[in-house]
């Protein structure tokens, strides 16, 4: 008989993260530096905004104040997201070199394990400029820290990360059948990273229309953000969906993974 | 221990010489061609930017249609609209795919590297011509783009004639500057392999002070000169800015030339004096 | 436990691929207005193993070897037909299956490539929810038999093959499996390195009753470790049966290399069924004949020569495998 006995899947991940994190640090040494290329990278666009409204004033008559608070909220949302699951982009690769075989033959989701083969260290720095600009912005826009308003800032901040990481899973399934669709992928995320923190206000009807329904970039962190700065009468949107915003990441996810079990059995390893 | 120099054949003309540096170059577009699809992907990613940068202008300019730049000069939303269309499709043309910023890392990496290093050629004017030939790539797809830019965000005629002279000129320092920029910060790999931080912070220091976001004249003063004492502006501010007759009058004008040239005869020496201390560490470790 | 552990029947695989469209904008065209091809790898395969067995499953490239594999490990879903292992459909029941079957790819590795083979190991016992006690001891009986203690401690990315490939074998056995599923182990490495990895499987197929499937190139390591072979060609069984059968079968002849005395010229020998073998690559002075063991004595070919030659050596010489193999294929070529 086989030694083998099932574990529960929390302690599998655990296990699997635990292994990325050390591998990753056996090379150690340009950790600080490669945060701070995270750090920087993430930091140009809210400069932008920051240049051309200091010179400006407001933007779709939101204050340099509450852009950062929006901006925030998605990079932090966007930081939640990318530091468990940046290895989604390796999918590609990993059919390709036919590691995914090796996750088929464990007792372990293959999901888990794609997301697990590593960690990307610099979107650490994501995640920690977020929280840096979201603090610094609440501040500013004089953010009143009631139960219910973090409340519905954490909700919404996890939602937000599942709303971009369930577009992100969404495409990613189509792996199991194209020959590589990474561009493709590049090209969802850049609207997402494009896009996803500015007032969508300021933009014409079309490209807010496009931003809310054809790509849910709205529901990232607009609206939520637009619910928190008591600005959802000016939302242009159902107001109930606005307020409602942070449930469309859990829903749009639990969509994207059935999306994904489908197309996994579609899955044809690479070679002979 | 021998120098690598000491192992060389004697010097090529320079007519063989030209010939070994564009069948380089020649081989690096090939290379790059293989990737059409992602060209295709990438230039989509071009046309969101320009929409993008396009639509908060837009939403920002004044009623009428101008804003007061540095230096008391009005700048007009059409021109500021060409000026994103412009900067970001030349900037998009000189910054190839990729995080690392030349081919050097992989090359040092895969150990490729030593027969770049057996070549008769000098290293660095090959990296230079590999990266030319990246460039000259991108261009088709670039001037394929170019339209669909337009669309995205604006276009202008040049100021003058003699605005399209200076600004043809000023491409030639403005290629090479990003070239030789590109080259310098990619030899940080013969240094650590590991270096992916150093270039993500290149691509967006560079990116931001050439001007591919913003035109030095709306960036805050001190932004501004800050942005003029570094190279990166002279690949994309500096061209646009002559095309669009923002910078004008004879002195000005010879000026923004003289001061793309200088870096280019800087950042030469400064890539000849990088390149001797990253030989001296291949010949010591032996690669 | 009676009945087989491996049920295998009339399972079939087709591979409908993308057609990369050629031209400009071949990406995007593929993309928007894909064009596939069907090919099928496998086409009608059966068989059954018994709990216990070491069965060599051979085949050229693209014989649909691999993709048999896949089927069974639970990497692919067939297109039709019936896989059952240990009582389990292998892709429907993939986690529980998991737990049953340990596989060895030669080419890629099983094992994190960025930490110690120690660390692997470790993980491989957590993950597999083997019982603490027990991992420790398979571990130190495991790294003794296949000697991995030298490397232990090292990256996984800095191991040779040969280390590699044991450290690989250690982690798929370690959870104990009841199948083991081996895809070339010993491709790329030296003779010693296969020798200790061949042992190892041995033993753990007498010693723990590991049911084994072994596919590989290299005919010596069925040889030493097979006795059953399941043969596959084009997507179907070629042969299933007995290493010796397929021997008698496709290569009854034994061969008897004579190396003459020098200067000494042959004769020829008048024994009825013997003759001389034209495909044979023979030296100056060294002669080759043939005959069928069931109806010729090997003494009275012996005797024949040695009365009519002045003879240096003799040496009788078995059919190997590598040669039955290459005489199936062939014959399948042309057929």
């Amino acid at each position: 008989m086989s030694a083998a006995h099932p574990i529960p899947r929390h302690r599998a991940y655990r296990l699997l993260v635990t292994a990325a994190f050390r591998a990753e640090f056996q090379y150690g040494g340009n950790l600080l530096l490669t945060l701070a290329g995270g750090v920087v990278a993430q930091s140009v666009g809210l400069v932008f905004l920051w240049t051309v409204t200091t010179r400006f004033g407001d933007l779709g008559g939101w204050p340099m104040a509450e852009i950062a608070f929006l901006y925030g909220m998605r990079l932090t949302s966007h930081g939640l997201l990318v530091v468990p699951t940046s290895q989604l982009h390796s999918l590609d690769l990993a059919i390709r070199t036919g590691e995914f075989d090796r996750y088929l033959v464990r007792p372990a989701g293959p999901l888990m394990q794609l997301l697990c083969r590593r960690v990307h260290l610099p979107t650490l720095g994501d995640l920690a400029t977020g929280i840096v600009v979201l603090s610094l912005a609440a501040h500013h826009v004089g953010f009143e820290p009631t139960p219910t308003a973090l409340l519905y800032l954490g909700l919404a901040l996890v939602g937000g990360a599942l709303v971009e990481g369930a577009c992100q899973l969404a495409v990613a399934s189509l792996s199991f059948r194209m020959l590589s669709n990474l561009a493709l992928r590049g090209l969802i995320d850049d609207i997402m990273n494009t896009f996803g923190g500015y007032p969508l206000k300021a933009f014409p009807d079309t490209a807010r229309l496009a931003l809310t329904y054809l790509l849910p970039v709205a529901f990232v962190a607009y609206l939520p953000a637009g619910v928190l700065l008591d600005r959802a009468d000016g939302l242009q949107i159902t107001p109930w969906l606005a307020y409602g915003a942070p449930l469309a990441g859990p829903l749009l996810y639990a969509a994207a993974y059935l999306l994904w079990r489908a197309q996994l059995r579609h899955y044809s390893s690479s070679g002979t | 221990m021998t120098s690598p120099r000491g192992l060389a054949p004697p010097r090529l003309t320079l007519r063989q010489r030209a010939v070994a540096h564009a069948g380089t170059a020649g081989l690096h577009a090939r290379a790059q061609l293989a990737y059409r699809a992602d060209f295709v992907f990438r230039v989509l990613w071009l046309l969101l930017q320009v929409y993008l940068l396009a639509l908060v202008w837009r939403a920002v300019y004044p009623e009428s249609g101008t804003a007061p730049a540095h230096g008391g000069q009005q700048v007009t939303l059409a021109t500021q609209l060409a000026y994103v269309t412009y900067a970001s499709v030349q900037n998009w043309l000189l910054t190839p795919a990729g995080l690392a910023p030349t081919p050097i890392p992989q090359r040092v990496r895969e150990g490729s590297i030593a027969v770049d290093l057996s070549r008769p050629v000098a290293f660095t004017t090959q990296m230079l011509a590999a990266q030319g030939g990246i460039v000259l790539a991108a261009a088709p797809f670039a001037v394929l783009a170019l339209p669909f830019a337009v669309v995205a965000g604006g276009a202008r005629a040049p100021a003058s004639a003699g605005a399209a002279s200076a600004y043809a000129l000023s491409l030639v320092p403005a290629v090479l500057n990003a070239l030789l920029l590109a080259v310098v910060v990619s030899m940080v790999s013969f240094w650590t392999l590991e270096a992916v931080g150093v270039f993500m912070i290149h691509r967006v220091v560079a990116h931001f002070f050439a001007g591919a976001l913003i035109p030095l004249w709306f960036m805050p003063s001190w932004l501004a000169d800050l942005a003029q004492l570094l190279p990166f502006q002279t690949t994309t501010y500096t061209p646009i800015a002559l095309y669009l007759g923002h910078i004008h009058g004879t002195g000005p004008v010879l000026t923004a030339l003289a001061v793309q040239c200088g870096w280019t005869a800087a950042l030469w020496l400064i890539m000849r004096l990088v390149w001797a201390r990253a030989l001296h560490r291949v010949v010591v470790q032996g690669g | 436990m009676s009945g087989p552990i491996i049920e295998v029947e009339g399972l079939a695989k087709e591979y409908r691929r993308p057609v990369r469209v050629e031209g400009p904008l071949g990406g995007l065209r593929s993309l928007l207005s894909p064009r596939h091809v069907t090919k099928r790898a496998v086409d009608g395969v059966s068989f059954a193993l018994a709990e216990g067995e070491l069965v060599g499953y051979l085949g050229p490239n693209g014989a649909g070897k691999s993709t048999t594999i896949k089927m069974l490990t639970g990497i692919l879903r067939p297109t039709a037909g019936l896989v059952r292992v240990a009582g389990l459909v292998p892709w429907r029941e993939r986690e529980r299956h998991a737990r049953n079957i340990g596989v060895v790819f030669g080419q890629r590795t099983q094992l994190w490539w960025d930490l110690p083979l120690r660390d692997s190991l470790e993980l491989i016992g957590r993950l597999y929810g083997v019982e603490r006690a027990r991992h420790r001891a398979t571990t130190a009986r495991f790294t003794e038999l296949l000697g991995l203690g030298p490397f232990l401690d090292t990256p996984v990315r800095q191991l040779s093959l040969g280390q590699r490939m044991r450290g690989d074998l250690a982690a798929a056995m370690l959870p104990e499996p009841r199948i083991l599923f081996l895809d070339e182990p010993t491709i790329g490495l030296d003779v010693v390195a296969k020798e200790r990895i061949r042992d190892f499987i041995a033993t753990r197929n007498r010693r723990d009753g590991t049911t084994i499937v072994l596919t590989t190139h290299d005919l010596d390591d069925v040889e030493r470790l097979c006795r059953r072979i399941v043969l596959i060609d084009d997507g179907r069984v070629l042969y299933d049966g007995d290493v010796a059968r397929l021997k008698e079968r496709y290569a009854p002849h034994r061969r008897l290399v004579v190396q003459l005395a020098d200067g000494a010229g042959w004769h020829g020998v008048r024994v009825p069924g013997v003759a001389r073998d034209d495909e044979a690559d023979d030296a100056p002075g060294q002669v080759t004949l043939r005959f069928d063991p069931a109806g010729t004595r090997v003494a009275d070919v012996i005797t024949a020569v040695l009365a009519r030659h002045e003879v240096t050596d003799l040496s009788l010489v078995e059919p190997g495998l590598e040669g039955v193999v290459h005489r199936i294929y062939a014959a399948r070529g042309a057929a």
